[in-house]
């Protein structure tokens, strides 16, 4: 045996194979046997590497092999991949992202007690994942943090920007898709350093108190994503609507998080989600937009760590 | 001449268990260099001649180079023989298995397999200045010639990293040069040291078998697309229909990538357009921006050799792949530590490290007429004649010796030049009756500053960049610095005055010295 001079935390990368052809980055680190895992699903047109932060954070715990954290991209996102051209996307829901949840879950973290942690289209992911999987709540599944999310009734809201998004056209979305090639070269145009992107990502995303820094890493992880991200999804989280099938959520602690300046998904989606989950404790946090996880790290490993000690809590018995 | 072959190919453990074999002329090696010097040997008549070879097949660097997508960055029809050329290559760039199987059809075409000696690594050689001739000692018998060619090549010798912890590895070990095909990588941990010619190769080749792949970069190489594809069978039949089609197919390749010269050696603002082609292959390729800002290099293009895959950016941004840019700290049994305290899980270790290429392994084993072995003489970094000869060390010719390296085109180019030069010098000495032949110190002291002159304002010195064409002390020891033609104008014809000759019947002198 050699020497350990230094710490040292395991890290290894997967990739998950999905039932439909796709493969799915993720990322493991901490101890195999460590006393629960801790499954982050990001949001819409972004990857892993949003939950940068709160890893960061995280890190220590990780290290002493308290927790063991896993992230991942969704399809489509960061390096996993579609699905392949023999299983045809038959209309990309929020429920395959669910399915894709379970796989990661089955294949990754086979045992032992889990938290898991969703920010906007990955908290609607682990919504999906209650509603087709409900067994694992309370007994795989033994906590859940929703962060700048919603069950749904998305395009109903005039006023929001998510509600305006999802009342684009399926004709205008096809064909955006077709001009994707060269719509990823304008796009090009006004790379992420430029003001002028940075100052419409600020408004749409971010809380007042976001710094540039904030802004630009997080302009910087969306402009990696695929115009093919936003347009195939578009439509999916529109019709995502989990308002009544939450039942599963109700067994285990939730912790919600809303920025009072979120414009995706404003704090009313939260409150309809505290309101069917009476147990969840739910944070509202001011001067905050979308981007909860990189603009308030702290505040969501506080609650992803409440619900790690009740896991394990449970666990020692 | 075979039979008398199988006598030595016997190792003899103790000295003068058989006589040593008496040659004209001893060549080590038979990959491309060693090959060529026997066919030109064989050509101009000469049959005394014998091929040390220490493994059992022809084929040098193409023959141990077997890991998974090995392939030739130049494209075939450039990379051959100019006397032989190949109308059936399967594709514009040829993969190992081909210029391999092209390399024995060739040895057995120009009858040089007879003349080699399998299983014969030169252990030792060294100028018996009474006897005029070389000794040489392999692991197959004693050899005793008048000329010694060393044709060991430069990417003959694997360097294993000086990683602590890498003895106490459990799992499979392999150096890129030294793979080990019966080893499965499919559902494998695999990690990648390098991020070279030989790993840009690799990665994408076994990335969709393995479990994870994680690729261990010290610094990113410039990477240009790749336009291989397949020859057309018409295009075959054509070329053999119309031998000179295909050697003006191979003038014109050997003419645009003399192109890149220019901006190399001479003029670095013509790497521009080079550079921008490199960027936007990443840009279009990978689109995570850390992994890009980990891919972009921050030496000017051309340092470095410049590699040329379509498939290498893919793989490493790949669902089950990793580019980890953090230096590794030590190696344990099943996993890797890097500086920043990350341990990765690891069955598999590729060592895409590359090669002894300024501290040739050959050169401590040859020894001069005063006894000193090349490696000492060129312990202040390889000096030489026209890359092939060196002062002290007469009778000697240096095939793939110094400044004969190339980035940018055809080795085999360098290689026919310098056989010309060995076979020109073979013609003068018959023609003089000369039974020595050595260069002058001054010769050498030119040809080094001439290196030197061209090497100050490359690209190779000047760009930003510690490669494996430096010497320790950097110095450019192991490129041509210039067009190649102007290398094969150079050694067209043996420089005799550069030179001092003894003629046989000579009586033995102290030192043959020229004044």
């Amino acid at each position: 045996m050699t020497g350990t001079l230094i710490r040292t935390v395991r890290k290894r990368t997967a990739a998950v194979p999905t039932t439909d052809g796709a493969r799915l980055h993720a990322t493991v680190e901490g101890a195999e046997d460590a006393p629960v895992t801790v499954v982050l699903a990001h949001g819409w047109t972004l990857s892993q590497a949003a939950w940068d932060d709160v890893a960061g954070l995280l890190a220590d715990r990780v290290a002493d092999g308290a927790l063991r954290l896993v992230r991942y991209d969704q399809r489509g996102h960061g390096r996993s991949t579609w699905s392949s051209p023999t299983h045809p996307e038959s209309g990309l829901s929020i429920d395959r992202l669910g399915a894709d949840l379970a796989g990661v879950l089955d294949q990754l973290v086979p045992t032992g007690p889990v938290v898991l942690g969703g920010h906007s289209m990955g908290g609607m992911t682990i919504m999906c994942l209650s509603a087709t999987r409900p067994e694992l709540f309370g007994d795989r599944v033994r906590g859940v943090a929703l962060v700048s999310t919603s069950a749904g009734d998305l395009a109903s809201d005039p006023r929001s920007a998510g509600g305006r998004m999802a009342r684009i056209r399926p004709g205008v979305l096809t064909a955006a898709l077709t001009g994707a090639g060269l719509l990823e070269r304008l796009r090009g145009l006004v790379p992420p350093t430029h003001p002028r992107h940075r100052t419409v990502v600020r408004d749409l995303l971010y809380g007042a108190d976001a710094t540039d820094e904030m802004v630009l890493e997080g302009a910087r992880i969306m402009h990696a994503s695929s115009l093919r991200a936003f347009i195939e999804f578009l439509p999916a989280l529109g019709d995502h609507d989990k308002r009544t099938q939450l039942d599963a959520l109700t067994r285990v602690p939730v912790e919600i998080f809303v920025g009072d300046s979120d414009k995706l998904t404003p704090e009313r989606h939260s409150a309809h989600l505290a309101e069917a989950l009476p147990a969840a404790r739910l944070h509202r946090v001011e001067r905050t937009g979308h981007m909860l996880p990189q603009e308030r790290p702290e505040l969501v490993v506080d609650g992803v760590l409440r619900l790690v000690a009740g896991a394990t809590g449970r666990d020692v018995a | 001449m075979t039979s008398t072959t199988r006598t030595h190919a016997t190792p003899s453990p103790g000295a003068g268990a058989a006589a040593p074999r008496e040659v004209r002329v001893a060549v080590i090696g038979s990959g491309f260099a060693g090959l060529a010097m026997g066919i030109t040997l064989r050509q101009r008549g000469e049959t005394d001649f014998v091929l040390l070879e220490r493994a059992e097949d022809v084929g040098g660097t193409w023959r141990d180079n077997t890991y998974p997508g090995a392939a030739c960055d130049v494209q075939s029809h450039l990379y051959s023989y100019s006397f032989a050329p190949n109308p059936d290559w399967p594709r514009s760039y040829s993969e190992q298995p081909e210029i391999q199987a092209y390399l024995q059809a060739t040895a057995d075409r120009y009858g040089v397999r007879a003349h080699c000696v399998f299983g014969a690594e030169v252990t030792a050689a060294r100028w018996d200045d009474d006897a005029r001739r070389w000794q040489v000692w392999t692991t197959a018998g004693e050899f005793r010639a008048q000329v010694l060619v060393s044709a060991a090549g430069a990417l003959a010798d694997p360097t294993y990293p000086d990683i602590p912890g890498l003895d106490t590895f459990e799992g499979t070990v392999m150096h890129s040069a030294r793979w080990d095909s019966s080893h499965d990588v499919s559902g494998r941990k695999v990690a990648v040291i390098g991020t070279g010619a030989s790993a840009v190769q690799i990665v994408p080749a076994i990335q969709p078998q393995v479990e994870s792949i994680a690729v261990y970069q010290r610094t990113p190489a410039w990477v240009i697309p790749r336009t291989d594809h397949p020859v057309k069978p018409w295009a075959r039949r054509l070329y053999r229909l119309v031998p000179g089609l295909q050697r003006a197919l191979r003038g014109v390749l050997y003419a645009s990538r003399e192109f890149l010269v220019i901006g190399l050696a001479k003029r670095r603002a013509f790497l521009k357009p080079v550079g921008r082609l490199a960027r936007a292959h990443l840009h279009r390729q990978v689109r995570d921006p850390r992994l890009r800002a980990a891919l972009t290099p921050d030496y000017t293009i051309g340092c470095k050799r410049i590699l040329i895959s379509n498939d290498w950016f893919p793989a490493v941004s790949a669902p089950n792949a990793e580019l980890v840019t953090a230096g590794i700290a030590e190696i344990r049994p099943r996993s890797i530590v890097t500086r920043d305290g990350v341990e990765r899980p690891t069955d598999t270790l590729v060592l895409a490290t590359g090669f002894h290429v300024t501290d040739l392994p050959i050169a401590e084993r040859i020894r001069g007429r005063d006894a000193r072995a090349l490696a000492e003489v060129w312990a202040g970094g390889m000096v030489s004649n026209r890359s092939t000869t060196v002062a002290g060390f007469p009778n000697l010719f240096l095939l793939v010796g110094p400044n004969v390296g190339v980035g940018h085109t055809s080795m085999v180019y360098m290689i026919e030049s310098q056989v010309a030069y060995v076979d020109d010098a073979l013609r003068t000495m018959a023609a003089e009756g000369l039974a020595v032949l050595e260069t002058t110190p001054r010769a050498q002291e030119a040809y080094r500053e001439l290196i030197a002159r061209k090497s100050q304002g490359t690209v190779w010195l000047g760009g930003g960049c510690a490669s494996w064409y430096l010497d320790e002390h950097g110095h450019n020891t192991t490129l041509w610095p210039d067009f190649t033609f102007r290398f094969r104008k150079l050694t067209r014809a043996l420089d005799r005055e550069n030179y001092v000759g003894i003629p046989a019947g000579a009586p033995v002198r102290e030192q043959g010295e020229a004044a």
